[in-house]
């Protein structure tokens, strides 16, 4: 299999700012994504603690599409936020049609909990978030909106 | 090019305790090696078994689960399991999957094995 990864950063068009990455469909390579989310994160003015949980979110959102992986492929990450302080990120599963060896094996307990758990994280940490899949696509989004800081 | 170079679990026993210790970063890539290694400590059947969370810097759904299957499975031994958390982050993410309902959560070593 061979492997890719792909960025472009902050392009600014009409005051929303757009962060490209892709990445392996493979779990040893999320990290990244969670590196890009942490800076996008910062980029966009959240405060640390929505760093942490965007981090987390966008970690819980890639794992999701690995479940979905049959075949190798990569993950396509489109981070956007605008002035406002709204935050969208859409993870889009690519298949290149190889078989995978990803070896997703959530936890002795089976994915089902992993899954479940995985939808009360991001239930309580994003905004709004949700997934289809189109033509065999899958694709994964969540949005998070900047917390103004209380005196 | 992989992100668990700095992971590491590294286990120490007394007699009917059992400490496993683990740092860096548990996610769907780390999480089955974590789950092998806890599948063949809780084996020796511990009474009581510690997981050192302290320098955990991530943990995700796939490692929670991991970490839910080893209490279920410790507690069917007849044995306990309580877990050393001392990470803000980390202690929020048990209470809002409600998972410090399930696990016996305490700030230090010492704390776990006192009766």
């Amino acid at each position: 299999m061979m492997s890719a990864l792909h960025g472009r950063a902050s392009v600014e068009v009409n005051d929303v700012h757009r962060v490209e990455l892709s990445i392996p469909a493979d779990p040893q390579m999320l990290f990244l994504a969670r590196m890009t989310a942490a800076a996008v994160a910062a980029r966009a003015d959240l405060n640390y603690e929505q760093v942490e949980d965007l981090r987390l979110a966008l970690d819980e959102l890639c794992v999701g599409l690995l479940n979905f992986g049959t075949c190798a492929g990569q993950i396509a990450l489109l981070f956007q936020w605008d002035s406002e302080g709204t935050l969208d990120v859409v993870g889009t599963l690519v298949p290149d049609g190889e078989p995978s060896s990803n070896g997703n094996t959530p936890g002795t307990t089976g994915p089902a909990l992993s899954i479940e758990l995985s939808q009360r994280i991001l239930d309580s940490l994003v905004d709004d978030h949700g997934a289809d899949a189109i033509g065999g696509v899958h694709r994964a989004w969540l949005r998070v909106r900047r917390q103004e800081l209380s005196v | 090019m992989a992100n668990d170079a700095s992971f590491e679990v590294t286990d120490s026993e007394q007699p009917g305790v059992s400490v496993l210790d683990v740092r860096g970063e548990i996610d769907v890539a780390t999480s089955p090696e974590l789950q092998e290694i806890l599948v063949e400590l809780i084996g020796r059947g511990p009474e009581l078994l510690i997981v050192n969370l302290s320098d955990v810097s991530f943990i995700d759904s796939t490692g929670l689960g991991v970490l839910v299957g080893a209490v279920r499975d410790v507690r069917a031994g007849g044995g306990e399991l309580h877990l050393v958390v001392t990470e803000p982050h980390i202690m929020k993410l048990l209470e809002l999957t409600g998972l410090d309902e399930v696990f016996s959560v305490v700030s230090n070593t010492s704390d776990a094995v006192r009766p």
